[in-house]
């Protein structure tokens, strides 16, 4: 949850106009982002915090047809994902889970309107078997990934050509900074006054708001690619097609990414938005509608499933994000 | 103008006397001084003419029009100078005079205001892999290994893979860094990346090694190490050697020949002709050594007076 709400102030912060201390803004962002990790970082064995990690990282794979499916699921789980920092983080989630239990048990919070978490589990699972629960998360899922992907494909390739063209920059930055100022969420009634209320609507508002900060960081990322390493690969001989792609473009990417993750975020804090606002299915309809016909616990339930799809989608994209960036020293 | 005095000198030489240095021995180039082995006129050393000039500097001058002032900046003017073949030339002089200026323009990197640079008597018009460039801070990329950054200055020249692996490991092997093929530049030392990026630049075997303050940020001893390891690289590859430096010792350790500049606009003041009867020992204990020395010395100190006065008119 941090991660979510932290990251965006990084990600304002960067705009358009880079940093002149480009290679420490850059770290700096990065020692963040990472440092802000949730439990399952697999980053490096260093950690010293988690002794026990290397064994479980290390630990082969063994075969456990003996065991029930589910324990053996969890231990490869443990043993890809470190169980170290999610022990540690236990006993906060834990406390919760049981405060949340208690409060509306003993009276201390009206359990109308927070019923006790085993109640929401129980609804929870009910929405999962009856199918409901699936379709809602499948619109969301869809909605979210498409505006996000198309996102992805669009401004990554323009922001790197703003960030590289000169023209380019100079003949799109005023719209662009008009833009950028104007609220996606200003921006929505419009979205649904011309594409009306279905899928395209809520792709397109999705897509918008995951641009922006998708374009920004790719656009400091090209400009702020160590001047030197530019100067020594053109001393090698290198001609601007391989510079861009040998220089250019992987010294950018830890940039894109932190703007990628920052994008995957308000892909759902957005779509929720626009869920709300008018949809017939999705997680967000599903929340405010069953708030609406008083079907609360439903309604946490709703809330829940958006919480762990925030999760996944970040998580997911923390894996391929270290995947590109092996060599980096955190 | 004793900069354009020893410039003309050295290049009248070059036309006139090229001959007679030849079958003189080593006359004016004094190459085998490095090593004592070779210090006998039969070496091999150097199979080419020894004054023939590699890198021409001929009247050079740089301006910089610089945002937020239309007054234009002189960063270098009336540079003269001649770089034989072969030959080991260190470049002193005051903070901000354009030594890298200098650098850049031969490097291609940059184009010249004033004058011409040749390379064989050709024109620079771009950078060109006969030239390799060290800078003062390690230029390496990060994302790469120790040994696919060497492979990089390779990628260029189209080098088959298996070759450029090959001749990267051979480099590597040569700056003493064998068994750190696969470190990230952040996985190792100043000292080592700074032999990566020599490597590097060593790797695609330029005609002329251009090095700007290389070993500015090690400690002396690195220093030390890295100077030899550079000497004896550069006996073994006979390439023209261009070495800046801040250090006076350094410069007069290295170079066959001290270009002392002056302060900016910097034009060549004065050059040095480095020679010791015997490398052996430690040289920078020698007597002749200290004289060289402080020559280098008094002729910068007056340069560098003269530089503050002016940043001090400048502001
Ligand atoms: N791109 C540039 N634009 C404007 N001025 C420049 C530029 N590059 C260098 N200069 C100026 O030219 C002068 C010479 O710079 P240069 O970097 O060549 O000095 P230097 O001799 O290498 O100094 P140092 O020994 O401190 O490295 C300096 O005053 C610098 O401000
Ligand atoms: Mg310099």
């Amino acid at each position: 949850m941090t991660d979510i709400l932290a990251a965006p102030a990084t990600g304002a912060a960067r705009g358009d106009a880079p940093a002149p201390a480009s290679p420490t803004t850059q770290t700096q962002t990065q020692t963040q982002t990472q440092t802000q990790i949730p439990a399952p970082a697999p980053v490096s064995p260093a950690a010293p915090e988690s002794p026990k990690s290397p064994e479980i990282l290390e630990a082969p794979e063994s075969p456990e047809t003996s065991r029930p499916a589910r324990l053996a699921g969890l231990a490869r789980l443990g043993r890809r994902v470190r169980l170290g920092p999610l022990v540690r983080r236990a006993p906060a989630v834990v406390l919760l889970a049981a405060t949340w239990e208690m409060l509306p048990r003993t009276g201390a919070v009206d359990p109308v309107f927070v019923p006790p978490l085993s109640e929401v589990l129980r609804a929870w699972y009910d929405l999962l078997l009856g199918g409901q629960l699936l379709e809602h998360f499948q619109a969301s899922l869809v909605r979210s990934l498409t505006g996000f992907g198309l996102a992805v494909v669009l401004a990554v390739p323009l922001g790197l050509a703003i960030g590289w063209y000169r023209p380019v920059a100079d003949f799109l930055s005023p719209v662009l900074e008009i833009f950028r100022n104007t609220s996606a969420v200003a921006l929505l009634p419009v979205f649904i006054l011309i594409l009306g209320l279905g899928e395209p609507s809520k792709i397109v508002f999705v897509f918008y708001a995951c641009s922006w900060p998708i374009l920004l960081n790719t656009v400091s990322g090209v400009r702020t690619v160590e001047p030197l390493l530019v100067r020594s690969a053109r001393s090698l001989g290198l001609g601007p097609l391989s510079l861009f792609r040998k220089v250019i473009l992987p010294a950018a990417v830890p940039t894109i990414f932190t703007g990628i993750r920052l994008a995957g975020a308000s892909s759902i804090l957005v779509l929720l938005f626009a869920e709300m606002v008018g949809a017939k299915a999705g997680l967000g309809y599903l929340v405010q509608d069953a708030q609406f016909s008083f079907r609360i616990p439903d309604m946490y339930a709703g809330i829940i499933t958006i919480s762990a799809l925030g999760l996944l989608f970040n998580l997911l994209l923390l894996a391929v994000e270290r995947r590109f960036s092996t060599w980096r020293t955190t | 103008m004793s900069a354009h005095a020893t410039g003309g000198d050295t290049g009248g030489e070059t036309l006139v006397n090229g001959a007679a240095a030849r079958l003189g021995g080593f006359r004016a180039g004094a190459f085998p001084r490095h090593s004592p082995a070779a210090l006998a006129p039969s070496s091999a050393r150097t199979p080419a003419a020894p004054s023939q000039v590699k890198i021409g500097i001929r009247d050079v001058g740089k301006v910089f029009r610089t945002r937020g002032s239309d007054r234009p900046f002189t960063a270098v003017t009336g540079v003269d100078l001649d770089v034989r073949e072969g030959e080991f030339l260190t470049l002193v002089g005051p903070s901000g005079c354009g030594k890298s200026t200098l650098l850049d323009l031969i490097a291609g990197l940059t184009a010249p205001t004033d004058g011409e640079i040749l390379i064989d008597g050709r024109a620079v018009d771009g950078p060109g892999l006969d030239r390799g460039i060290v800078f003062q801070q390690y230029a390496l990329l990060p994302w790469r290994t120790a040994l696919a950054n060497i492979e990089f200055g390779l990628e260029a020249k189209a080098v088959p893979r298996r070759e450029r692996r090959e001749r990267a490991r051979h480099y590597l092997d040569l700056v003493g860094l064998a068994g750190f093929e696969h470190r990230y530049p952040h996985e190792l030392s100043g000292g080592m990346r700074q032999r990566v990026a020599i490597a590097r630049s060593l790797a695609f075997d330029p005609d002329v090694l251009l090095m700007d303050e290389p070993f500015a940020a090690l400690d002396a001893q690195t220093r030390e190490s890295l100077q030899e390891e550079l000497l004896r690289v550069w006996e073994k590859t006979h390439k023209t050697v261009v070495f800046i430096t801040h250090g006076i010792d350094e410069a007069v350790y290295l170079g066959q020949r001290v270009a002392v500049m002056t302060s900016r606009p910097g034009r060549i003041k004065e050059i040095v002709d480095v020679r010791f009867d015997s490398r052996e020992g430690d040289l920078r204990a020698d007597p002749v050594f200290g004289e060289y020395r402080h020559h280098v010395w008094s002729l910068l100190r007056n340069e560098v007076a003269a530089g503050r006065e002016q940043e001090r008119t400048v502001d």
